[in-house]
């Protein structure tokens, strides 16, 4: 049938374009042709991580955002002009932005303006939710923020999944949400948060809102599918929000009493060292969570965040 | 005002309401671009609702205000409409039934594009029949069934009728029919193709939604959409005529009016022509007595008539008007069959024992025997709701609540704080209820439970946290702990799942989302649902 057709030519050679493309770029390197990460496992210093906090009352996240790309060489040492740029923030559920389930919507809307200044020619914003879309998208506030930046919402609907090789350690064929891999640059913007299974919710997690199908049965071998969907999208760069984070009752939450100020954004290429970096905002060691440490196994990153080029901005 | 300016407007209205009312019906669903309106930062716990009076036509129909008052003892939102046309059904007659009725003009469309029946039979068929007093017959039937609490106007309320086939067959049909056309254009190889399909997609997703909708009993309502205009073939307008309750309370009223045919019969040279185009079978022939309660007031008569012996006219004729003829027989069967009906439809005790456990009704629906006095099964809230987990009953709530909705968690669940259905109930049958109560008070439309032998995790077979990772209360009523169980490769330790039943709200995503597809390992029954004392599960 139609729907288990594997990946077709067009998509075939934007996939090879998009490897050759990484490559020349010596960015991210174990990857779509699923040769093993030994080679490069361990440290990357050309890596960076950078960690932004507000620790003034009252101080503007936008300039944050705009403050923490500065460190990391500018937005448009990621964006070129030109680039049709895929967001993927987690607006999985249908909450207000008080209860940290989704991605703050001024932190979204911050990293799309920095997109367009640096001549995006589009910017998309795509997630696959979990709620019905457009509850999710009204109410996390990412409806405002297309609104206001003029970035296009992406309605994720079944004629946008594709079956796709995802060619993991343990996910084969998978349908994937289509913009996400025809896009030339994809940002991820997880929010922090905690979750029952993974013990937390990260950048690596995010891409979860990346597939379609079946996803419920990822559940049954969480870690190593995080890692499988991180090592084939591949993101230029990842911000995670722990602007609020929530503590417990995740990922779904849906209490303040969950959520805490941390008022901290970290950025990073490195999709391991991001999320073994936020993981101490929840007093969780990298160690303890699977999917840094497979993540590290398979040669997506380092956990050992404190090797890259580390810088701090606080405002 | 000269016959044929009476029918050009009667044209232009007719136009006008149907394609309102089609309109209503696109627009009873949350916009895609829900957003334009909508912004976090001032809402707080604002309500998403839609902004078109969806609702329009049920308030301007009196049978549903009249059935809703007799029935369920309140007054409709909105009820004025309706009782504005039946004031002006005093005043002039069956204004509404040609003017106005959506579902009227859809016949009346049907029956007149390509007529099949050529001059003598077509005046044949336009004979006055006895059957018309059916349409008495389930007047009556309704009516007094609603006054012993059950109300069925719905399967027969022209508007009713219309809505529930055009949003829960005709709308969703179509959708599928295209979905398969796109998919299978966005699946080719030629790029121009995918292209266009993208392109149509977007164009026609705001009317059917991305995704294919599933109603349950969907394929019979289309069918007897399809056989009542069918039935046009055989006599114009045979909805109309035989069948329609509204156009039966309509005729009673109708009685009185000052609308007058002139009949001038010296000018009459029996061509037949006004029998031929007549809506209604209401004899305007001169030489025979013109039957106002069946006159649909299309002015067809005096417009076609070559020799203008025909005219309406506006003018008191209190006494000399005649009533509607009902039939003795029609009367009093019609009262019989609505006094058993209500009894018949408690014989399967779910009113007063136990009702089915399948039969979850949408948050805010009134108490069993309350609900069925006023719901009127039009399906506006299986059309609105957003995840398409409302659906029409066939069996779960017997007899007296077939259609009537209910929710079906492995269609879609029901989102915590979405109220749309509440919003949009055009009789109040499912309440009104603010996002805040529904998750604060809380309202809740049933219990979950696990069944073990199913889970992945209880039966040792694979981690899985889904259902509590879905559940969307705080905290969360699904919970974890940790289990070793036996497995065939020897003790493993699983995080297994539980329901805490003062939290569960019954909103189902659990089972929705649940990996055990077709029949779930977490389920939701109607047991512990709030509008019910007798149904209560915890003291």
């Amino acid at each position: 049938m139609w729907l288990d057709d594997p990946i077709d030519r067009r998509e075939a050679v934007k996939k090879i374009l998009g490897v050759t493309g990484s490559l020349a770029l010596g960015s991210a390197v174990a990857g779509h042709l699923g040769f093993s990460g030994s080679a490069v496992a361990g440290v990357n210093p050309t890596r960076f991580l950078v960690e932004g906090t507000g620790a003034r009352e009252g101080y503007s996240i936008p300039e944050l955002v705009a403050r923490v790309f500065e460190a990391a060489g500018g937005m448009s040492r990621f964006v070129s002009k030109g680039d049709v740029v895929a967001v993927k923030p987690n607006i999985s559920w249908a909450r207000r932005p008080a209860f940290a389930a989704t991605t703050n919507p001024d932190v979204l809307k911050a990293v799309i303006e920095l997109c367009q200044a640096a001549g995006a020619k589009r910017v998309r914003i795509v997630d696959h939710t979990i709620h019905d879309p457009r509850r999710c998208f009204a109410i996390t506030g990412a409806a405002s923020v297309a609104r206001q930046t003029g970035a296009e919402l992406v309605y994720p609907r079944s004629s946008l999944m594709r079956d796709m090789e995802i060619r993991g350690n343990r996910l084969d064929v998978w349908p994937v949400f289509v913009p996400l891999v025809e896009a030339d640059k994809l940002i991820n913007i997880p929010v922090a948060k905690h979750h029952s299974l993974s013990t937390l919710t990260l950048g690596m997690k995010n891409w979860i809102g990346g597939v379609g199908g079946s996803r419920w049965s990822l559940h049954q071998d969480i870690n190593q599918s995080m890692v499988d969907l991180a090592q084939f999208f591949k993101p230029t760069v990842t911000l995670i929000d722990a602007i609020r984070i929530m503590t417990r009752n995740g990922p779904s939450g849906g209490s303040e009493a969950d959520v805490v100020e941390k008022n901290v954004l970290i950025l990073s290429d490195d999709p391991v060292a991001a999320d073994a970096r936020a993981a101490l905002l929840f007093g969780v060691k990298p160690a303890e969570l699977g999917f840094v440490k497979l993540g590290q196994k398979w040669g997506l990153g380092s956990s050992d965040f404190q090797s890259l080029d580390l810088k701090r901005v606080s405002l | 005002m000269k016959a044929n300016h009476l029918v050009r407007l009667r044209r232009i209205s007719q136009s006008f309401f149907l394609l309102l009312f089609l309109f209503l019906v696109v627009a009873s669903r949350l916009p895609q671009k829900v957003y334009l309106q909508y912004s976090p930062a001032v809402s707080g716990q604002q309500n998403l609702t839609l902004d078109r009076p969806v609702g329009f036509f049920f308030q301007m129909d009196p049978l549903v205000g009249l059935s809703s008052l007799i029935s369920g003892h309140a007054l409709i939102k909105g009820f004025l409409w309706g009782a504005g046309v039946l004031l002006l059904t005093l005043l002039v007659g069956r204004i509404f039934c040609g003017f106005i009725c959506p579902f009227g003009t859809i016949h009346h469309l049907a029956g007149a594009l390509r007529p099949s029946l050529k001059g003598p039979e077509m005046i044949k068929a336009n004979q006055k029949s006895p059957g018309q007093r059916i349409k008495y017959f389930l007047l009556f039937m309704l009516l007094v069934g609603c006054l012993l609490g059950l109300n069925l106007s719905g399967f027969m309320d022209p508007i009713s009728f219309f809505f529930r086939s055009m949003a829960l067959a005709v709308l969703p049909g179509t959708g599928a029919a295209m979905q398969s056309l796109f998919q299978a254009m966005a699946d080719s190889h030629v790029r121009a193709l995918n292209l266009l399909s993208h392109a149509a997609e977007e164009l026609v997703a705001p009317v059917f939604g991305y995704e294919p909708q599933a109603y349950q009993t969907g394929w019979f309502i289309g069918i007897l959409f399809l056989v009542t205009l069918f039935m046009n073939r055989v006599r114009p307008r045979f909805w109309c005529r035989f069948l329609c309750p509204l156009g039966a309370l309509l005729g009673l009223f109708s009685r009185f009016s000052f609308l007058r045919l002139q009949k001038a019969e010296e000018k009459c040279t029996g061509c037949g022509l006004c029998t031929r185009h007549c809506q209604g079978a209401a004899t305007p022939v001169p030489g025979q007595e013109w039957k106002r309660t069946e006159c649909l007031a299309c002015f067809n008569c005096a417009h076609v008539c070559p020799e203008n012996a025909l005219s309406f006219r506006l003018g008191w004729s209190f006494g000399r008007n005649r009533g509607p003829d009902m039939g003795r027989r029609a009367v009093l069967g019609g009262i019989l069959a609505g006094v058993s009906m209500p009894f018949l439809g408690r014989l399967d005790g779910s009113q007063a024992k136990t009702s089915d456990a399948r039969l979850i009704r949408p948050p805010g629906a009134l108490d069993e025997r309350d609900f069925l006095t006023v719901c009127q099964r039009c399906g506006l809230c299986m059309k609105v709701c957003p995840t398409n987990v409302i659906n029409p009953t066939v069996g779960e709530a017997g007899m007296a609540g077939f259609w009537t909705p209910r929710l079906i968690m492995s269609l879609g669940y029901c989102e915590y704080t979405c109220t749309l259905c509440g919003s949009v109930c055009p009789t109040g049958a499912i309440r009104s209820i603010s996002g805040k109560e529904k998750t604060e008070k809380p309202v809740r439309i049933g219990s979950a439970y696990v069944e073990r032998g199913r889970c992945l995790p209880w039966s040792g077979n694979a981690p899985c946290i889904v259902c509590e990772e879905h559940c969307p209360t705080s905290p969360k009523a699904i919970y974890l702990r940790k289990t070793v169980l036996d497995t065939r490769e020897g003790k493993r330790e699983f995080q297994v799942p539980f329901v805490d039943l003062k939290q569960c709200v019954g909103c189902g995503i659990c089972e929705h989302k649940c990996p055990v597809k077709g029949r779930a390992a977490i389920r939701v029954i109607a047991a512990g649902e709030t509008r019910s004392l007798r149904n209560r599960l915890l003291l």
